[in-house]
């Protein structure tokens, strides 16, 4: 069992649970997530889903090497409010362990909550730095995509409110111990305004 | 859905009523949903052994409930039980969050003046004694979830 290791730096609360596929011992606090995601600056994203997605294809061809020589960035995002939650999956795989349903129906009671009414949340999927870059994006989108459905179907999110990319292994959050578990992470971001997705993940106003 | 009584229900189609007598044979028909975390981990518990042997590998979402519906003559008491208290809750939050407006609009009218939708709602309800509330608006509240999940903030 890690250290649990809990933060709430610049409205970012960040949760480590254990990295194992044992049922996860923290459980993450819907309000506090809620409030968290709220902290919100209005000021109008002009990134898509589909710039952050070719954004990290760029990074791999543009920086080659087994780990990212560099860290991609989005300085749009990085004053943005921001929820982290480790969600453990099947190995090489999109299925969320029901070890973590808990933690997906946590963080659909926040997104439910009226403070977050109409804004548009990504979900970012992240991955360690076992396997090829290129696969790791896949993985991760395809994770990202199964959170984001099932926040939608049994738990009932606005599916325009949602948008899933993912980011691989281009961010790691511990570059030091790319193995880690810490690196394997979803991250929900408040794109800051009452706007929704069309199926391109482009941003409007939602109706 | 709205607070109703066993007579409301008994009217109502045989599954519907099905699914309330056998939520009622459990809880109370008055108590309050659950957090869609409480109730999908209270899932995850009762059909652990059962998701691993009749739908592993089935992502949770629609899928897993078509796994549970198919495989439901083979599953344990338990899991049968709790899945259908877990997914009645779940619709029960849901319908409740949408329909609180609708609901709770005259409540808010004589309270608060206004029927604004979203933050303004949700004040003017929070705020409320839950006497204040008509009762039918009381419940549909508690259904919602809003005041546990505010108090967790």
């Amino acid at each position: 069992m890690k250290p649990h290791h809990i933060s709430l730096v610049a409205a970012v609360l960040v949760i480590a649970a254990a990295v194992t596929g044992a049922p996860a011992q923290q459980q993450i606090n819907s309000g506090q997530m809620a409030t968290s995601l709220a902290g919100v600056s209005n000021t109008r994203l002009s990134l898509t889903g589909a710039q952050m997605r070719q954004a990290v294809l760029d990074n791999i061809r543009n920086y080659p090497g087994t780990l990212p020589p560099r860290p991609l960035t989005f300085p749009e995002l990085e004053n943005l409010a921001q929820f982290i939650v480790e969600v453990d999956f099947d190995f090489n795989s999109a299925v969320i362990r029901p070890s973590s349903y808990r933690s997906i129906g946590a963080i659909a009671d926040a997104l439910h909550n009226p403070i977050l009414l109409g804004y548009g949340i990504l979900v970012i999927g992240h991955t360690d730095s076992v396997g090829g870059r290129q696969y790791n994006v896949g993985l991760s989108q395809r994770r990202a995509e199964a959170i984001r459905d099932a926040l939608i179907d049994p738990f009932n999110v606005n599916p325009a409110a949602l948008e899933a990319v993912g980011m691989g292994e281009e961010q790691l959050r511990d570059p030091a111990h790319p193995t880690s578990g810490v690196n394997r992470r979803v991250q929900l971001i408040n794109v800051g305004g009452k706007f929704c997705f069309n199926a391109s993940g482009e941003r409007y106003v939602c109706p | 859905m709205a607070p109703r009584g066993k007579g409301h229900v008994i009217k109502e189609t045989s599954l519907v009523c099905t699914l309330w007598l056998v939520l009622a044979a459990i809880v109370p028909v008055n108590a309050q949903t659950m957090s869609y975390a409480d109730a999908i981990s209270q899932l995850a518990a009762a059909c652990r052994n059962d998701i691993a042997k009749f739908c592993k590998g089935v992502p949770l979402g629609p899928r897993l409930k078509t796994c549970f519906d198919t495989n439901d003559a083979r599953m344990s008491a338990q899991c049968q039980q709790t899945r259908g208290v877990v997914y009645t809750s779940i619709s029960r939050r849901a319908a409740a969050q949408r329909n609180i407006g609708d609901i709770c609009s005259a409540d808010i009218a004589r309270l608060c003046g206004t029927t604004r939708a979203g933050e303004n709602l949700l004040a003017c309800l929070l705020a409320a004694s839950p006497a204040a509330l008509s009762p039918q608006c009381n419940q549909t509240f508690a259904d919602t979830g809003w005041r546990t999940e505010r108090a967790r903030q």
